[in-house]
């Protein structure tokens, strides 16, 4: 797992310098490793497909218009991460987010910590994780699920590692307490 | 391989530009940068303001007269540096660093202003003639300042601040710091008032300034309002 994480984010650092240099195929490279979890982590924030795929060009736009700003070889999802998310915040400021509507039928599959997985349905998760305030949802995803290390959570946050690890421990606290009311009230 | 999931029109606007890029030098080469243009504009500001060391400078233990100058100078380095460091996406400085060197920066001007009061009166606050010599003080605050202040902003919004405002309240209180670290071996006066009112006063404004420049620069380039 972490010969493989290392391997992924060297493959990026190559993509991303080739990028830089102008390279159209190194631009693909990289669209097609992020395009996914990007999706997925724009759908956190606006709970809607089609816009989190508009988004997604956007965050696409800004990377390109910002590409200088990547120094390597530092990592490149720490700084590609940070965009979307400033793109993901633009959005929901602006006006254009009161006229969008939830439909049931497009939301992508809910991300669940894998560690909670195992004390309850799906369903109950989904529902319990978007019950958490946002940053702590952000903050699981981006650890638990997209599998970054706290300090490169920190850095796309703009907090602390140590206080991104103390969000993440309070969140899946209190996924746990709300598990054990759940279960409790359904006893 | 990848090509058909990249959208046409996402194809169209990047391969539209494509040139090559350089990537930004890392944060304390552009640090240095910004030092070096201070320096050079605090060279021009001496030379065409005719500015002499206070009369008083013999007199005030050397802590005081050159460890607080380079101790503020070095404080005022690491708040453009700051600044520069969150100006890079994936690299934003925690509240609390920001919070800490701001007030860092600014409690540290006031007690040397204060160890300065005390251990040397300097020339007397003449009274009618308290503003002229603040506005004196101001104008070279100001002159010291602006290179440094004018250059790291430029550096800043050359790279892409996702917190322009925070960004530049690190640049402004920077650059204002730097100034006053010059200014305290400079200006002739002890008084705790004209410190306050016209030195204070002079980072507060530049703390602002950079705040405003940092909120401009996000209207125009993301149209927040």
């Amino acid at each position: 797992m972490g010969v493989d994480r290392k391997a992924e984010e060297e493959r990026l650092i190559a993509l991303m310098i080739g990028y830089q240099k102008g390279s159209m195929d190194d631009f693909e490279g990289l669209y097609a490793a992020l395009k996914q979890p990007l999706l997925r982590y724009l759908w956190g924030f606006v709970r809607n497909a089609t816009v989190a795929e508009d988004l997604l060009q956007d965050t696409f736009v800004q990377i390109h218009r910002a590409r200088q700003t990547y120094t390597p070889p530092r990592p490149v999802r720490p700084w590609v991460y940070a965009i979307t998310r400033h793109v993901a915040l633009m959005h929901l400021r602006s006006g254009r987010r009161r006229k969008e509507m939830l439909a049931g039928d497009q939301l992508p599959e809910v991300p669940v910590p894998p560690e909670m997985e195992k004390f309850a349905d799906k369903a109950t998760l989904h529902r319990m994780l978007s019950e958490l305030p946002h940053h702590s949802q952000e903050v699981l995803m981006l650890h638990h699920l997209l599998g970054m290390s706290f300090q490169e959570v920190g850095q796309i946050l703009g907090i602390a590692s140590g206080t991104a690890k103390v969000r993440s421990h309070r969140a899946l606290k209190a996924l746990r307490e709300m598990l054990a009311e759940d279960q409790g009230g359904d006893e | 391989m990848n090509t058909e999931s990249l959208p046409q029109s996402l194809r169209q606007t990047i391969s539209g530009d494509l040139r090559p890029v350089r990537p930004l030098p890392p944060v304390w080469m552009r640090t240095l940068y910004a030092v070096a243009v201070a320096a050079g504009g605090l060279a021009i500001v001496v030379v065409a303001f005719k500015l002499s060391l206070r009369p008083d400078f013999e007199e005030l233990p050397m802590w005081l007269s050159c460890g607080c100058t380079a101790l503020q100078l070095i404080v005022g380095v690491v708040l453009v540096g700051m600044a520069l460091r969150e100006a890079v996406p994936g690299r934003g400085v925690p509240a609390g660093a920001v919070t800490l060197a701001v007030c860092t920066g600014v409690v540290m001007q006031i007690l040397v202003g204060i160890a300065t009061w005390m251990n040397s009166p300097g020339m007397p606050l003449i009274k009618g003639h308290g503003l002229r010599a603040g506005m004196t003080c101001s104008t070279h605050d100001l002159a010291l300042a602006l290179p440094a202040l004018a250059f790291t902003l430029w550096l800043v919004f050359r790279a892409l601040p996702l917190r322009p405002s925070i960004a530049g309240l690190l640049g402004g209180t920077g650059a204002a710091v730097t100034a006053d670290a010059i200014n305290h071996i400079l200006c002739p006066m002890s008084d705790l008032r004209h410190v306050l009112i016209w030195h204070t006063g002079m980072i507060f404004g530049l703390m602002l300034v950079g705040w405003l420049a940092g909120k401009v620069w996000e209207k125009k380039r993301f149209g927040k309002s």
